[in-house]
Order: C-alpha cells, then structure tokens, then sequence
C-alpha cells in the first residue's frame, strides 16, 4: 500500500539516516521504535516484550530487526555500532526481552506492539517502521495518535476538561515556542485524555515545568527528535 | 511546498538546484540550510568511511556475500579491468558500501540502506574521477534528497510496499539527478536524468534471498550505479523522457500495487523461491533456530548459577 505522506519528507530523511545495516526498515526503523517507548518509559527497562505483526515476525531475524529493536529499547541509536551487540547487553543489563507474533489488524507489514517496564513505570506504543528509517506511532498507551519522532514533541497525559487546549497553547506560545500541529484523543468524555504537540524548537526546562504544574495534568513528556 | 517536479521546473527557473530545495525544506522543516549542508558533510564521510572499510571485505551475516568490492577493487588495482575507471569506481564503491550494510556495519540509508551503495557509488567515484569539490558533492546530496522527497510524496520507499523499483530504481534517479547537477547541468536536465533513470527501472521486483539485504541486493546496488550514470549523460547531451517525471512516479505506484506480494520483500517468490534460493532460505532458518535454542540454553544457566550462588 503507498501511504501519501501528511508531511513531505525532509532532505536529511531522505538522504539517512546514518545507521547500522542491513535494511533501513528492519533495522533503523524498528530502532527508532524501540528508541521511542525507552524514551517515553522515561528509565531504564527492566522487562520489554515485543510483539511483532506477522509479516515481520517472518523477516525479523534475517535483517537484524531484533537487535534493533532491543538495542533501541534500551537506548542505543540507529547509528550506534553496538546494535549487533544489543541483545547481549541487554541480557548483561537483565531485561527480559521477549518476541512474539501478534496480529495488528490492517496495518503496515512491518508493525510492532511494544510493552516497557521499568522500575516505577510501563508504557506501551505500536507503530509502523515504512521505509528509508521512517516510522509512524499510532498508538501511546492506548491512546490513538500519529507521532513520527522527526520533531520536538509533548506529549501530555491528563483528565478531559473544556479550556485545556487553550492553557497549554498559551503557554507555549509565551515561551516564544511556535506549535508545528497538534492532536488530541480521550478515551471518554471527563476521563484520560492525550495530547501530542509537535513544535518546532527544542522546549525549555522552565516551560516544562509550568505545563507539569498546570491542575489535572498527569503527566508531560518532552521528547527531542528521535535520532 | 515543492508538489511535484513539474513544479520544481518552474520554481527553480535559472536558481541553483540544491538552493531551491534547501529553502523549500527550510521553510517545511524549520531546518536551516547550514545546518542540512553541515549534517550531509557528515553524511558524506561517512559514507566515505564506509567505503574504504568495505573495500577490505567480510562476510555478510548471512554469509552469502561480502567481499564483491574487494574483488573488484584488487583486479582494479592489478589493471585487470577493461571498463573505464568512472564506471569501476561507481562499482566497487557501491558494492563496498552494501558489504559493509550486510555486516551491520554503519553506513548512510540513500534513501534505504538495501539501495544505500547506488548513491554514494555515482557520485563518490564521479567526485574522484574529474576532481571535482567535495562541496559541491555534498550540494548535490542535497539535489538527491530532494529528488527522493518530491518521490515520497506518492510513493512509499520500501520494497515491501512496491518491489525494488521503490528502493534501488529510486536511489538511482536520485544518484542521476544529482550526477547531471555535479556535471554542470540544468534542472530540467536533472528531472530528465531521474526520469530516464526511474523509468527504466519499473517493474523491478524485490525477492531477496532468505529475506536478507544480500542476494540480489548487493550486486544490484553497483548495476544501478551504472544505469544512472548513464541516465544522467543522456540527459547532459540533452536526451528528454518522453513520459514526464511525475507520470513515471504515478506508472512506478500502480506498479507497486499489481505486485503480487510474493515479489515485495516478503521472499516468497522470485529469485527467492528458487532452488537455490529455497535451500539458502532453509538453511537460514534452521541456522536461525539453533542460535535461538543456543541463548535460551544460555540464559537458563546463567540463572541457573545466579539460584546457586544466592543459595550457597
Ligand atoms: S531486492 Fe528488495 S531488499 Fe534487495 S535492495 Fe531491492 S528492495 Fe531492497
């Protein structure tokens, strides 16, 4: 299926990234995802489980997937030579590491549900490594979203309430911060509700901390460009 | 926001082409042009790098490829090749680059890293061969990007959503363009290199062997190198596609989707289904397997001894 990006690719998307080998969407692509749910896990895991739509259950292990996967669950760049070693270190960090196939539904062939779990906190996301080191997020504990990691993002947990978008709008744009796009999803009406906004320079500490201690917010998670 | 080439055309107008893409991505990205040149120098030796640690051979993970760059290159050097140096060089180096790949080695995905030696084969050799500023290569990174992107817009790039013609066919209109921009040419003259390269690539299927990055992937990147050197001098002697570049991407995605998935990177078909292929594939799995059984064996004991040594 040829997905029409929403954004155009950019130069340096294209022409990169600078990775280990051998396939950009078996080994860079499925890093970045696991890179992603370490990032968003926020410590350091003690057990991920990788559950891997059945097309790339079937080609996972030829292209190395499984080292990126681990490597960039544990924090390791898509270009970092040590990806081959991933899965060793791991084992001496003591993760659990577990793969299995699940099916996704109609997604992208190469799909991957990802559970973290670290000392105090888990997350979980699924998401669509689609070529030349791209991928696409569709899913953040449990809430829908569509997160591709090629900007600076926040992404907020918090409880449903009318005026939330327009407070945390506002202080951003008091930072002096320009907001890329932004997209919201609940999972019912007064109840857990999710907000990713992509913005286009690096966010401070300070502004951070506003948001944090705005009422009802749960959590703000502050990811740079996912490299 | 650059739509499509024809509008590239007209944008562009007389301007320098790597000029046109780098504001048009400024201005979508917020990513200044001095910083995109600066990552593609880095880029650039990299994939230098890349080339000289490939030119010493290996073997592939999967142990079916490896040392093709070397082969090349020692018979090279021993003057035992009969075609002109430019088009040796684009082989070797786009072989180099796809051994290191196999390796897991770290090399640069222009734009995946299965079609990662075609680019840097054209446009590394050609830097070497007529001495030409390493700059102005890494501008002409910038032209090949930019070409991919204006692709990406309808097209995915992986051969899992349209067969190699979206990887290998796409890398080497991208390595074309940029070739005629390295050379002097006009922008027109650049679609048209990427047209004639991408056009004479449709229907290239992907059906690697054992669902590896080896076989035909390896010797595929330096054979494309060769085709869009070849593209992009048609089109600096002023040869026009007659099928427009955006028809060519729209013909390259209906491809794409009449595919059978057989022939989209699955390794269910093709070349992969061959009797060799089919034995290959086997044994990579049995081999798979046992390494697999070899770490759980592993893990167990070392617990094993974790229990003991907490017990004693
Ligand atoms: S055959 Fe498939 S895996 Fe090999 S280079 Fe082409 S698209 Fe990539």
């Amino acid at each position: 299926m040829a997905i029409r990006h929403d954004r155009k690719v950019s130069i340096l998307d294209v022409m990169g990234p600078v990775m280990v080998g051998p396939s950009s969407s078996h080994t860079a692509g499925t890093a970045r995802l696991g890179r992603v749910a370490r990032e968003i896990l926020d410590e350091d895991p003690v057990a991920v489980h990788f559950y891997l739509h059945p097309p790339l259950g079937a080609t996972y292990r030829g292209h190395g997937s499984d080292f990126a996967l681990v490597g960039g669950s544990i924090g390791l760049s898509v270009d970092d030579p040590r990806i081959p070693e991933a899965i060793r270190i791991a084992e001496q960090m003591d993760v659990d590491i577990t793969f299995s196939e699940e099916d996704l539904g109609d997604v992208h062939p190469n799909t991957v549900r990802i559970e973290i779990r670290g000392k105090t906190r888990e997350a979980e996301i699924s998401g669509s490594s689609i070529g030349g080191g791209v991928i696409e997020v569709f899913k953040i504990n449990g809430f829908q979203t569509r997160f591709k990691g090629d900007s600076p993002t926040l992404l907020l947990f918090y409880r449903d309430r009318p005026g939330m978008i327009s407070e945390v709008t506002k202080i951003i744009a008091e930072e002096g911060i320009n907001i890329a796009s932004l997209s919201c999803s609940r999972k019912q009406r007064g109840k857990d509700a999710f907000m990713q906004i992509d913005v286009d320079s690096p966010m401070s500490e300070a502004a951070l901390q506003r948001i944090r201690a705005m009422p009802d917010v749960e959590e703000a998670k502050y990811l740079d460009r996912i490299p | 926001m650059i739509e499509s080439f024809a509008h590239l055309e007209k944008l562009a107008g007389g301007r320098d082409l790597a000029d046109v893409f780098l504001e048009s991505d400024e201005q979508e990205h917020a990513v200044p042009g001095d910083q995109i040149l600066e990552a593609l120098r880095r880029r650039r030796a990299v994939m230098r790098d890349c080339v000289e640690r490939g030119k010493g051979g290996g073997t592939s993970m999967g142990k079916l490829v490896g040392n093709e760059g070397k082969l090349l290159n020692d018979a090279f050097l021993a003057g035992k090749t009969f075609m002109d140096p430019l088009t040796v060089k684009a082989e070797i180096y786009a072989l180099s680059v796809m051994g290191e790949n196999s390796r897991m080695g770290v090399i640069v995905a222009a734009p995946t890293a299965g079609a990662g030696g075609v680019v840097p084969g054209m446009l590394l050799a050609l830097e070497e061969e007529r001495h030409i500023d390493p700059e102005r290569t890494v501008r002409a990174l910038v032209v090949a990007g930019g070409v991919g992107s204006i692709i990406a817009l309808s097209a995915n790039i992986s051969g899992a959503a349209g067969g190699c013609q979206n990887e290998v066919g796409v890398a080497s209109a991208m390595g074309a363009a940029a070739v005629a921009y390295m050379m002097g040419g006009s922008t027109r003259q650049s679609i048209h290199a990427a047209a004639i390269a991408l056009k004479n690539t449709l229907g290239l299927v992907c059906d690697p062997v054992g669902g590896l990055v080896e076989v035909p992937c390896v010797k595929r990147n330096a054979l494309f190198a060769v085709h869009g050197l070849t593209a992009a001098q048609l089109a600096l002697a002023g040869v026009e596609s007659v099928i427009p570049m955006d028809e060519i991407v729209e013909a390259m995605v209906r491809i794409g989707r009449a595919l059978p998935r057989g022939l989209r990177e699955t390794a269910e078909g093709g070349l992969a289904t061959t009797l060799t292929g089919c034995t290959i594939g086997d044994r990579l799995k049995n081999e798979a397997n046992e390494r697999r059984a070899e770490r759980a064996a592993e893990r167990e004991r070392a617990a094993q001894e974790r229990k003991e040594s907490v017990s004693s």
